[in-house]
């Protein structure tokens, strides 16, 4: 994931890991426990094709904060050949300062006839998540995604 | 095969709060705002992972909040769990606006903690925020020895006085499998009748009685 962040920034906000889940079952298709900290970086998941069947699925992330945040919240893209397929705002909240948090959402499936076929998005497909303290980029992860 | 019988699991445990908040909302459209608080080591995590399916071997202290969307029998909830370590408790109020169901876990073998939990559930009655709002009490970890049972734990807590909203107290297991989470709450509805509860609730006691 890139940071393009200042010292500062990363110091008081840290993404430890993310994890992709099957809503119905609880089970884990994906984790990423990678150094998010690490600049420039696109990072890579493979992600078992059967996601593609899932209902439901729940995406969650653990992150720590030095300082409290008043208005915590995320902005997320998913690209498809660059393009912006789909957008999304989450809004959270306070976040307790010195505090190691979950958070987890649930994302429901397209309609079967309009799902892309998992050989057309693999590697095709770049999640961008933007992480702010109301106005304030926090930090920002690309995620390239690869169906196994 | 695992996880289809947590499912099985989550639906039983489900089954009172559902009563609830079928109580609350017509609109089942809507999300539902779920609060989880209670004392550090009283089962928060617990129940939250297990309301969602998930795995309850790993669970640690949580040092701040963990939120998880869950959508459940047609209804979409949103639950907060809150760390309850005396460092983070004056942090709670910071998560009270827009909270449908407040549900307040009890380690029912932390005999030496029963004051503490019930002074800060006492305070919780009286903020402006939570006004109204129904509460849930889980007595959880019901299989220990040194346990003490939801009547008591009622009385100790002077549970009866609340008459500003309504609420229900629920015996459970949340770390263990189906079986001895019925036996707790058996017994649980044997206690059940010597309470003086919400008569709004008895629907949902005959419910628990049947799992």
């Amino acid at each position: 994931m890139t940071f393009l962040f200042s010292a500062h920034t990363q110091s008081i906000f840290h993404a430890n890991w993310i994890n992709l889940r099957d809503a119905d079952t609880g089970k884990i298709l994906w984790q990423g426990n990678e150094d998010l900290s690490v600049p420039d970086i696109e990072h890579e998941a493979k992600v078992p094709k059967q996601i593609l069947r899932c209902r439901a699925v729940s995406r969650e992330i653990n992150f720590s904060t030095a300082e409290p945040m008043e208005r915590f919240r995320l902005e997320q893209k998913v690209l498809f050949k660059g393009r912006c397929l789909e957008e999304w705002f989450f809004e959270l909240g306070f976040v307790i300062p010195n505090s190691t948090n979950t958070w987890q959402s649930l994302f429901q499936a397209a309609p079967e006839s309009q799902m892309m076929p998992a050989n057309v998005l693999n590697g095709n497909m770049v999640i961008e998540t933007k992480f702010y303290d109301d106005d304030l980029l926090l930090t920002m992860s690309r995620v390239r995604l690869f169906y196994v | 095969m695992l996880y289809n019988c947590q499912n099985k699991r989550t639906k039983q445990f489900l089954r009172g709060l559902l009563a609830i908040l079928r109580k609350l909302r017509s609109n089942p459209d809507k999300e539902l705002r779920l609060l989880l608080l209670g004392l550090d080591n009283a089962g928060k995590t617990t129940i939250l992972r297990y309301l969602a399916n998930e795995d309850i071997t790993q669970i640690t202290p949580t040092q701040g909040f963990n939120i998880k969307s869950i959508h459940s029998e047609g209804f979409k909830l949103n639950i907060w769990d809150i760390g309850g370590a005396r460092k983070i408790r004056p942090y709670w109020r910071n998560y009270f606006e827009n909270t449908d169901v407040l549900i307040y876990v009890i380690d029912s073998a932390d005999i030496n903690r029963l004051e503490e939990t019930g002074q800060e559930l006492s305070e919780l009655l009286i903020e402006d925020k939570l006004y109204k709002v129904p509460l849930l009490i889980y007595a959880n970890k019901q299989d220990m020895v040194q346990s003490i049972t939801t009547a008591d734990i009622a009385e100790s807590l002077g549970l009866h006085k609340i008459k500003d909203r309504d609420w229900q107290i629920q015996a459970c297991v949340a770390n263990k499998g189906t079986g001895r989470f019925r036996v707790g709450l058996q017994e649980y509805h044997e206690k059940v009748n010597s309470l003086t509860l919400n008569t709004r609730y008895k629907d949902v006691f005959k419910n628990i009685s049947e799992i």
